[in-house]
């Protein structure tokens, strides 16, 4: 119960929360406005993070120049799964994507030169030697910390400085959405959600917009991606499993998939379900090992989709009429 | 663009255009001309090749053989948003209306040239709005035209069937068409409003000199309206001309009956 | 040659499983639309439950896999009960059904944890025991498997075919608004297609299992991607498709690895050439190869 009402336990739930916010945003123009059932997002997130790793480590790049590299590669990726498989009807593109992100892991794992393979980003070979990477993302954090001694009297926590950081950008992605989301070119992303004739039959390509879409998310999903490698400093080939991209869904889902400032919620309900099974000390979490609470915390990710699905499909903030329309 | 208004001009030249999938020919060495301000209606059984021919027209589908040439240029092998955009627009048998987005939406939508459409249109928010309140203004004086202004701001998925049908219409309208392929608008709709619709075609043929080609399944209704008929069954012609003159041909009875035998 | 005959033979044996547990998904499909991504967990769940009552219990091999499939079908007519028969009520979208598939795939992977263990566990039969075939090194249990397995492919076909209830699936599958109105039960062939997928889960985990000789619970769910891939290849919704799919793709697989291909795929590349298949397979011919749907445009 103490780790419950430690504020450390609540910053770390929204450090968590700001960038898988910003992994679910792309989710969110992809699916919500777009129609587009992506289950291989994860995919960019590795593409983007081991893309700064390799890098910062191998090439010696400046942080802000390897994410720059990180979030661009992550778009090229998107526009090359949507140029090969968008035009597949709805549930083989979602197959796809799958296999897309698995293939890309499985090239991470199976790389080790570049991408230290099972070991992850530890293993990344380094002109020095050894892997420095850590350091240089710390920089950032470090700064953010030092401004912050004064304010607090004390020494920022990681977590702290990481919340700063990520819920800025987070606020100011929601907003750019929900912006995008008012213009004339989504209303046509949201007709091709429902019937890709009728926008067709009008002039509209509705290849480029749900390309344009897919590019958008990606980007996204590449910026979760700096977040992720900033917080977490190393990168191994288990953190990108398939599961890391129905987080983005659940999160999405709870919120409502046509409700972008849902996500605020919704994210830091994921944090929360993601730190209390890994800290909290209460009974009966307290009974579980820490794998134990691994398997625990898949099992209410898993449980909260269907409940949701079967009890509440347009979420906590949706319009149980879009639903019924559809 | 301004064309010279001259009756005899043709608009849409279909030559010899075949369609086959997997051993099925549902459209089969189709010919004809379309005037300038014209009226066609193409009628035929169920099955007779009617939607599929709409389908090439529209380039939904792509033709086997053969060629279709809309105000002097090959259309046959371009995509269908580029054939809407060159001024051929068509509407779906049955009335598709985009259910989640409202009435007003579904209109604005098909407006053409709106920077708003294009991702870099994001960055121009003032031109974006401004463009916003002309379409808004348009698709209010469309949907005032058919009744539906009191809709305007409901979700389309709350319109009846013949509601649908008056939106899908000025939905295509929106997308200033050169040339409207109208599939089956009377079907299911109440006799009253297929008056009132025939009155808007015959209206907006006048003022917008649109061309119009439209499917129907029963001669009756466009008997009057149209300046001429085309009949089709089997994926093939079988009569073309004055509506009079289709009425009494003894092949077009036969193809109806025929299939009426075989439906049996 | 003997390299031939090796890689030959495992992507047989490889094959075969594929088939049993990609025509469970393909009937699914057909059926009810639904694309099971719970399936490679049912694996996990059959090997285990085998493991539980033949290595732990000591009871009779044989009698485990059949108490193992009976398993498998118990919950798959549950979770029909509990989940599927209300979301096909609420006419439940696509993605509903997809996330709902996934959401048990997530739920059952931690049960089978917490209940089995995460340890590495092997069935009580000699996995050393080798026959020599033209240079080929044959393990015993393999050759059981593919036998077994060979004979089990050959009743889904039959069954299928033949069977009263095989037959509503198929005219089911085929056109569900006119297979309901001529007088076939839906519910007792929806029933029949997941207690079958449930049935044929247990089965490939258990054959799984043994083709490994040890298995953990991450089995069934990295296997996933690839039965997705021999259903795709065999045409999504075509139960003999499936089967021949599957055939093909073990075969593919294996046969990857032998040195005329790009000096031979590396075996940990395996999942990457089923993958690769799948994505290929979705590009040029989203249809199948018994297929001839007209591909979206």
């Amino acid at each position: 119960m103490e780790a419950f009402i430690q504020p450390g336990f609540w910053i770390f739930v929204l450090a968590l929360a700001g960038i898988y916010g910003i992994f679910s945003l792309g989710l969110q123009i992809q699916y919500g406005v777009g129609g587009i059932m992506n289950f291989g997002h994860v995919g960019m997130m590795a593409v983007s993070g081991y893309t700064i790793a390799v890098l910062v480590i191998k090439y010696e790049w400046s942080f802000w120049w390897a994410a720059l590299a990180g979030v661009i590669l992550a778009a090229f990726l998107g526009a090359l799964l949507g140029l090969t498989t968008l035009r597949l009807s709805g549930d083989y593109f979602a197959i796809a994507s799958i296999a897309f992100a698995e293939i890309v892991r499985y090239w991470i794992l199976n790389t080790d030169n570049v991408t230290g393979g099972t070991q992850g980003t530890l293993a990344i070979p380094s002109p020095n030697g050894f892997a420095s990477y850590t350091d240089k993302p710390d920089v950032i954090l470090t700064w953010i910390s030092d401004r912050l001694y004064p304010i607090i009297g004390d020494e920022a926590s990681r977590d702290l400085s990481m919340v700063l950081i990520v819920w800025p950008f987070f606020g100011l992605f929601i907003w750019l959405s929900s912006r995008l989301q008012k213009t004339s070119w989504a209303r046509v992303l949201r007709a091709t959600r429902e019937d890709d004739d009728v926008p067709r039959s009008l002039g509209k390509n509705v290849f480029r917009f749900r390309l344009q879409t897919l590019i958008i998310g990606s980007v996204f999903g590449g910026l979760a991606g700096v977040f992720w490698s900033v917080q977490f400093a190393l990168l191994a080939p288990e953190d990108f499993l398939r599961i890391v991209t129905f987080y983005g869904w659940m999160i999405l889902i709870l919120a409502g998939a046509t409700r972008v400032k849902g996500l605020f919620v919704a994210a830091i309900f994921f944090g929360f379900l993601y730190g209390a099974t890994r800290f909290l000390e209460f009974w009966p979490l307290s009974l579980l090992s820490s794998p134990e609470r691994a398997y625990l915390r898949v099992f209410l990710i898993g449980l909260v989709i269907v409940l949701l699905m079967v009890k509440r499909p347009q979420g906590l903030f949706g319009k149980r009429q879009e639903m019924i329309l559809e | 663009m301004e064309t010279t208004k001259t009756l005899n001009s043709s608009v849409l030249d279909v030559r010899n255009i075949s369609v086959s999938f997997g051993g099925v020919k549902p459209v089969q060495d189709v010919s004809f001309t379309i005037k300038e301000n014209s009226f066609t209606s193409v009628i035929g059984p169920n099955g007779a090749g009617k939607t599929s021919l709409f389908n090439l027209l529209s380039g939904m589908n792509k033709v086997s053989s053969g060629e279709i040439i809309f105000m002097g240029e090959a259309i046959h092998s371009i995509h269908a948003h580029k054939i809407a955009q060159k001024g051929l627009v068509r509407t779906f048998q049955g009335a598709k209306v985009i259910r989640r987005l409202t009435v007003a939406e579904n209109l604005m939508m098909a407006v053409k040239g709106n920077p708003g459409d294009n991702l870099l249109g994001f960055f121009n928010p003032r031109a974006r709005k401004s463009f916003e309140v002309k379409a808004r203004e348009e698709a209010m004086r469309r949907l005032d035209q058919v009744g539906l202004t009191k809709f305007a701001d409901e979700y389309a998925g709350i319109l009846s069937g013949g509601q649908r049908k008056l939106l899908d219409l000025s939905r295509a309208l929106m997308a200033d068409p050169k040339m409207l392929l109208l599939d089956e608008p009377f079907a299911g709709v109440n006799p009253t409003l297929v008056e009132k619709l025939l009155t808007v075609l015959a209206a907006l043929r006048k003022e917008q000199s649109i061309t119009f080609l439209l499917i129907e399944h029963d001669l009756e209704t466009v008997m009057n309206i149209s300046d001429r008929v085309i009949v089709m069954a089997d994926g093939k012609i079988i009569a073309d001309g004055l509506p009079k003159s289709i009425y009494e041909n003894d092949l077009v009875i036969d193809a109806y009956l025929g299939s009426r035998r075989k439906d049996s | 040659m003997s390299d031939f005959i090796q890689y030959f033979f495992n992507g047989l044996v490889v094959g075969c499983i594929f088939a049993i547990a990609a025509v469970g998904i393909s009937l699914l499909y057909s059926v009810l639309r639904l694309v099971n991504f719970a399936a490679g967990d049912f694996l996990t769940l059959g090997a285990f439950i085998t493991y539980f009552l033949s290595v732990t219990l000591e009871l009779n091999f044989l009698l485990s896999v059949v108490v193992s499939m009976i398993a498998g079908m118990a919950i798959s007519w549950f979770l029909e009960l509990v989940l599927w028969r209300n979301l096909r009520r609420n006419k439940a979208g696509t993605l509903a059904l997809f996330l709902v598939a996934t959401g048990v795939a997530l739920m059952l992977r931690p049960i089978i944890q917490f209940i089995f263990g995460t340890e590495t566990r092997k069935f009580n039969i000699d996995i050393l025991k080798t026959y020599d075939f033209l240079g080929a090194r044959i393990p015993q249990t393999q050759l059981l498997v593919l036998i077994f397995a060979s004979a089990s492919i050959l009743t889904i076909a039959l069954f299928i075919a033949k069977a009263r209830i095989g037959k509503d699936m198929r005219a089911y599958a085929n056109n569900p608004g006119l297979a309901s109105v001529s007088g076939i039960n839906v519910d007792r062939v929806v029933l029949a297609t997941w207690l079958i997928s449930g049935a044929l889960g247990s089965l490939a985990g258990v054959f799984q299992g043994l083709v490994q000789g040890q298995f953990n619970n991450a089995m069934g769910e990295s296997l996933l991607l690839s039965f997705f891939a021999a259903v795709v290849l065999g045409t999504i919704g075509d139960a003999y498709g499936a089967l021949a799919g599957g055939l093909l793709l073990g075969l593919i697989m294996e046969l990857s690895q032998l040195s005329i291909f790009f000096g031979g795929v590396p075996s940990n590349y395996k999942p990457v050439v089923a993958f690769a298949t799948l994505v290929l397979v979705l590009l040029f011919k989203p249809e199948g190869i018994f297929g001839y749907r007209a591909r979206k445009v």
